[in-house]
């Protein structure tokens, strides 16, 4: 099976039949859940909701930009291509899609400790659309639906549990019958009251080339349900006809000659090595610095304090910022045929016809012809301390948020809140409880506990520095971690927990093989004279103990040993790293195990730290109340607690307890069959 | 959709699983000063001095985990048989690596779970003198394993390890808070002089290496940060592992801090503030005069109260000045206040008003305004001095005496007069109390413990940068963790540093372009 480039190859063309489906089309008046938006948080919702078995809706605005890619032409890098092996792990649509759309791939970090390999590649749009959209059509339960979402339906907050609202379903634009449904997944983008921005013109819309989306839903978001919003900006760069750049002035960045697939279950990519296409890397001149500053008066994006990202900038930003350097541009392919290049590093929301005049002071580019200019957009995103680990709005049942409506960037961060969100909007759809991924055991983790803990205050974008277990927490092994989690939650395909399971059995054997060949240090010096071995405590040194030098790989140990060894050299990358790696993780373990426990014990988010009977300081208080942790891990790690309070919280839950007891017992008639049925739900529940 | 108090029965039922289980999920979170931690491991031998100071003849140390028994082994010379369990047994105490003898003293072993902690447990009771307690104190943290209790730590692990019961459970909040406050008025006392300069400055430079690290592995590839900033944190690295070696070789350990009870006088101008100090001292050790602002500096003097150690501190009276001195004067009584484990507040009585609800008001905001921390004053941290009633009328003396006595949230008030001794003896009898109580208290006034503690955290910080230099050319991740780690050790004593703060220096020195 794994050694099948993808799951199903794909018609090139014409993926979706021609005839969109309206509402009065849509199958059923009631689903599951219903995804508004189809781009790469909307997508991986849709599906993840659909493998997990829920009828699922997605509705968007186009069908024809279904999983198009509105910004860069490429997927991964450091951190961000953690997030894709993770989303892959979870059996989600990023990491085949970039197998198969890929025309450039490159392991970033290459030297630096495969703790953070950066598995990155370019990416032919057109490509990526057709698999997103072609996997989309062939998932069993996902329908797709082209319409404009007017309204969120939602009930009245329940008297018995105040701000307390439930989601209904959605009413569509055309003013058609409602359609309803458990839960309903937010992924809007950039397109919640969104604004357009080139040089003084602004104008309502979230990508360039579609309608503006209804104002409906920002207005459900912000006045039925109180959710506090803030203002974010982003931007993107002009495209530019390849022609007319002349690229023997720009330095030649090829891809590695054998392209490393994202997916455990892609042994090799579409692309054929030989056919991939390179990068070009070029710099910016003085003559750039000086048009942004003689047109900032013409920029009205630049301009407005609404917070974009410390490390996407703009152009004019990053001159404003760091005056009198060079910037770098990289110039990167659109696609296999596509004639358009994507400078990478040139964002700017200046009129056109200065941003031509901007790039044409770059040496490459002095006769380049702008396809489509650049521009900025600015956006409403809720902050996310408003939403459970599961995503969840904490005060409104069965509704959900990702990607960039949370304040994150980039598509891979959109990608991995989509398929949570999916997966617990499915959950939720089914009464099953919130499934939680911990910041102990994946960037997915991390990313959506900052999100929902700490809020954000710049567009938020996964760094490897942003993981403290970043030595477990490998490329390498997202599927040890996640494949096994994702298949209890019945979010992974059949194929890939069979392949899964054949890989951690031939792993764990190849251990045991290296754990077998014991040999004194001396006995280890003769066989290989040119590896220094130190001695040990117990005067033996495993094959596992060797494969920690820097020298030793696991190659070496094979020749030696061929007849233990040499069945398993299909694993000898990951077994070198996990001999390095181990010692490391094992010293972090006990500190994992503490988060896990604490992750483990839920703070009900009903309460009222004001009147709460437990000794608390005032600012304590504020805080807890300010940012409502959902466990009691959230809380140890909110700025500002003190271990005095989280003791004091630790007892009240207990105190709490002990009183729920006494009064089940006192009524236990009523109560037993609520409480056998609650155990059952917690059994349930994946470790 | 589950009904939310269904929900909240799961979540009780969960905490109470996780309360049961042996194996604590809170110590490490808690266990630092400033509240958050990571990576102390509950496998850690911890140890520290559980008797009081000052002038007592013995002092207890108490050592709990499973490397217990190491100490058992490597200063008692026990080394092939464990003594009888919970048996008092003279031996002589021995520094593990010169095998110097420290001490002679009893020694005592509980095997777990029979011990206060539930762990495996020693303690050593030796001679009370502060030369024996910090030898042995030092010596214990350069045994492999072990490293000095933080705040509560005995505590919690015998909470955890349902040592405690309901009741006493209730009060660990507030025996944790204590605690921590303890040492972090210690840590001020440390922090505020040189060695805290050093250790700030440490911190900072350690952070900067790790941000152009992780600058350097999150971005470099594609962004435009040169291979010289690696070369830069080399440098840096090699320095400070360098200056963190010689400072835990060096003997002097910087300044000497004295020990003892820290009691600051504190109040407004005119008061009698110095006066006080004279009259405890019974010597004129501070100049007194009727100018409003006569003290500038803080007066320091060594007293011996009952025979508790004390440092009792006079400091400048507390107004709003143009004077520049005086305000440097007002900024370090305002230090001193913060870091006193007791604070004497001086008031002049002839400016209270004469009816007692009033005055109890007028009282209770003056305590504010001097002790400024945001916190309720703890229970037993501050007395209220109220001087000159021999000014007073006889009846509002008597009312005051009085009246004040139950109203709640003032601290004990004394009625003195500096000049007539009137009240002087009562006042006494109430401070050597309180003192006494502190004492009891090993946390307080024991610069060794603090001392002890900094050393074991930086002996890490020195170690987790060793790893650097294993890792620098094989594997920068690995190599960045261990500059995290060194961080994690130093940010024990410095305050904790969060990713974010990294990422910050980041983006400052970096342009980050994509």
């Amino acid at each position: 099976m794994s050694r099948m480039l993808t799951r199903k190859l794909l018609p090139v063309r014409n993926i979706l039949p021609p005839v969109t489906k309206r509402a009065s089309h849509v199958h059923r008046q009631r689903y599951d859940v219903i995804v508004v938006g189809g781009g790469h948080a909307g997508t991986e919702a849709a599906a993840a909701a659909a493998r997990v078995g829920a009828e699922t809706l997605l509705v968007t605005q186009k069908t024809h930009t279904i999983g198009a890619l509105s910004c860069n032409p490429s997927l991964g890098g450091v951190g961000k291509g953690h997030l894709v092996r993770e989303i892959d792990a979870l059996d989600g649509l990023c990491g085949r899609a970039g197998d198969w759309a890929g025309i450039h791939f490159s392991i970033l970090n290459r030297r630096k400790g495969p703790a953070v390999w950066g598995p990155r590649a370019q990416l032919d749009r057109q490509r990526y659309r057709e698999f997103i959209q072609a996997e989309l059509l062939s998932t069993p339960r996902l329908e797709v639906l082209e319409g404009s979402v007017e309204e969120l339906l939602v009930t009245d907050p329940n008297p018995e549990e105040p701000g307390r609202h439930r989601v209904t379903g959605i009413r569509l634009a055309n003013g058609s019958r409602p359609i309803s449904a458990s839960s309903v997944v937010l992924t809007t983008g950039t397109f919640l009251s969104g604004s357009l921005f080139v040089g003084h013109t602004v104008s309502p819309g979230g990508r360039i080339g579609d309608a503006p989306s209804s104002t409906g839903l920002s207005q459900t978001l912000r006045e039925r349900l109180g959710l506090r919003v803030g203002r974010l900006r982003t931007g993107t760069p002009p495209r530019v006809l390849k022609d007319s750049v002349d690229l023997s002035l720009a330095k030649l960045h090829p891809p590695d000659s054998h392209p490393t697939p994202f997916s455990f279950m892609n042994t090799r990519t579409r692309c054929k090595p030989e056919e991939q296409l390179p990068c070009y890397l070029t710099y910016t001149t003085p003559g750039v610095e000086r048009v942004v500053r003689e047109s900032l008066h013409l920029n009205c994006h630049i301009q407005q304090d609404a917070k974009g990202p410390r490390y996407c900038p703009s152009i004019e930003s990053r001159v404003l910022r760091f005056p009198g350097r060079r910037h770098q541009v990289w110039l990167e392919p659109e696609g296999m045929t596509s004639d358009l290049l994507y400078p990478q590093g040139l964002s700017m929301t200046m009129p056109p016809d200065v941003q031509l005049r901007l790039i044409r002071e770059i040496p490459a580019m002095h006769r380049a012809e702008i396809h489509t200019p650049g521009y900025g957009v600015q956006y409403d995103y809720v902050c996310p301390t408003q939403l459970s680990p599961a995503l969840q709005v904490k005060n409104t049942q069965g509704l959900f948020l990702a990607g960039q409506i949370n304040g994150t960037t980039g598509y891979e961060e959109a990608a991995a809140q989509g398929l949570w969100a999916g997966v617990n909007a499915a959950r939720w759809a089914r009464s099953l409880p919130p499934a939680g991924l911990s910041r102990t055991e994946s960037y997915i983790g991390v990313l959506i506990d900052d999100l929902v803990s700490r809020g954000v205050n710049e567009p938020y974008r996964m760094f490897t520095s942003r993981a403290e277990f970043r030595t477990s927490l490998r490329p390498d092994n997202a599927d040890l971690r996640l494949t096994q989690k994702g298949s209890l939650l019945g979010c992974v395909s059949s194929a890939r927990r069979d392949e899964f399971l054949r890989v951690k059995l031939r792993l764990q054997d190849a251990e045991a093989a290296l754990r077998a060949l014991t040999l004194s240090p001396a006995g280890w010096r003769k066989m290989m004279p040119g590896i220094s071995v130190s001695e040990s405590k117990n005067g033996t040194l495993s094959g596992m103990d060797l494969l920690q030098y820097k020298d030793v790989s696991f190659e070496m140990l094979a020749s030696l040993f061929p007849e233990q060894l040499s069945p398993h050299i299909e694993f000898s990358e990951r077994l070198k790293i996990e001999a390095v790696y181990k010692p490391h993780c094992d010293l972090s373990k006990r500190e994992v195990e503490r988060i896990q426990k604490e992750e483990n014990m839920s703070l009900p988010q009903d309460l009222d730290y004001f009147s709460l009977p437990v000794s608390l300081s005032k600012e304590v208080r504020e805080i807890l109340d300010r940012f409502r942790p959902s466990t009691l891990g959230a809380a140890t790690r909110l700025e500002g607690m003190t271990p005095a309070a989280v003791v004091n919280l630790l007892n009240y839950v207990q105190i709490a307890e002990r009183k729920e007891r006494m009064m089940n017992r006192s009524n236990a008639g009523q109560q037993e069959g609520r409480g056998e049925d609650l155990c059952a739900r917690n059994a349930s529940l994946p470790q | 959709m589950l009904p939310v108090s269904a929900v909240c029965g799961g979540i009780y039922r969960a905490a109470i699983r996780t309360l049961r289980t042996r194996n604590p999920p809170l110590c490490r979170r808690l266990s630092s000063g400033d509240g958050v931690l990571a990576g102390l491991a509950d496998a850690d031998t911890i140890f520290a001095l559980s008797s009081g100071h000052g002038r007592c003849g013995v002092a207890v140390v108490r050592i709990s985990g499973p490397a217990a028994t190491t100490a058992l082994r490597c200063m008692v010379g026990l080394r092939k048989h464990l003594p009888p369990p919970r048996t008092a047994l003279l031996r002589s105490i021995t520094d593990p690596h010169s095998k110097e003898v420290l001490d002679r003293g009893l020694v005592l072993w509980f095997p777990a779970p029979h011990s206060f902690t539930g762990e495996d447990s020693v303690e050593f009771h030796i001679h009370g003198g502060p030369a024996v307690i910090t030898a042995v104190l030092q010596a214990l943290g350069s045994v492999p394993g072990m490293r000095p209790a933080e705040a509560g730590e005995f505590t919690r692990r015998a909470f955890h390890a349902g040592k405690l019961d309901l009741t006493e459970v209730e009060g660990l909040g507030d025996l944790i808070h204590a605690e921590t406050e303890a040492q972090r008025r210690q840590a001020l006392r440390q922090m505020s002089g040189d060695l805290g300069r050093l250790y700030q400055d440490w911190s900072h430079r350690l952070k900067r290496c790790l941000a152009h690290v992780e600058a350097f592995i999150d971005f470099s590839e594609d962004e435009l940060i040169e291979d010289g900033v690696l070369d830069r944190v080399d440098i840096s690295v090699c320095d400070l592992q360098a200056e963190i070696n010689q400072h835990l070789k060096d003997e002097r350990r910087g300044e000497r801090l004295r020990s003892g009870v820290h009691v600051v006088i504190a109040g407004a101008t005119n008061a009698g503030k110095s006066s006080l100090l004279n009259t405890l001292c019974q010597r004129p050790a501070a100049i007194v005069s009727p100018i409003a602002g006569t003290t500038r500096d803080v007066v320091e003097t060594a007293l011996d109260i009952g025979g508790f150690p004390v440092l009792l501190s006079d400091t400048a009276g507390l107004r709003d000045s143009p004077d520049l001195v005086e305000q440097e004067g007002v900024r370090r009584a305002r230090e001193r206040v913060q870091q006193a484990d007791l604070t004497l507040v001086v008031v002049d009585s002839t400016i209270l008003p004469s009816e007692v609800q009033r005055a109890a008001a007028v009282l209770l905001k003056h305590l504010e305004s001097v002790l400024t921390s945001q916190e309720q004053p703890e229970a037993g941290r501050c007395l209220l001095v109220l001087n000159k009633t021999d000014l007073l009328p006889e009846a509002q003396r008597e009312q005051l005496s009085l009246g004040l006595r139950g109203t709640s949230g003032l601290p004990p008030v004394c009625l003195i007069s500096c000049q007539t001794s009137e009240g002087l003896k009562d006042f006494l009898t109430v401070l050597q109390s309180t003192v006494q109580t502190m004492c009891a208290d090993p946390l307080s006034g024991a610069p060794t413990l603090t001392q002890a503690r900094h050393r074991a955290h930086l002996q890490q910080c020195a170690a987790a940068l060793a790893q650097y230099w294993r890792y620098r050319d094989s594997d920068l991740a690995l190599a960045a963790e261990g500059v995290r780690l060194a961080l994690t050790g130093l940010g024990r004593i410095t305050g904790r540093v969060g990713a974010e703060e990294i990422l910050d220096i980041i983006f400052k020195d970096f342009c980050i372009g994509k």
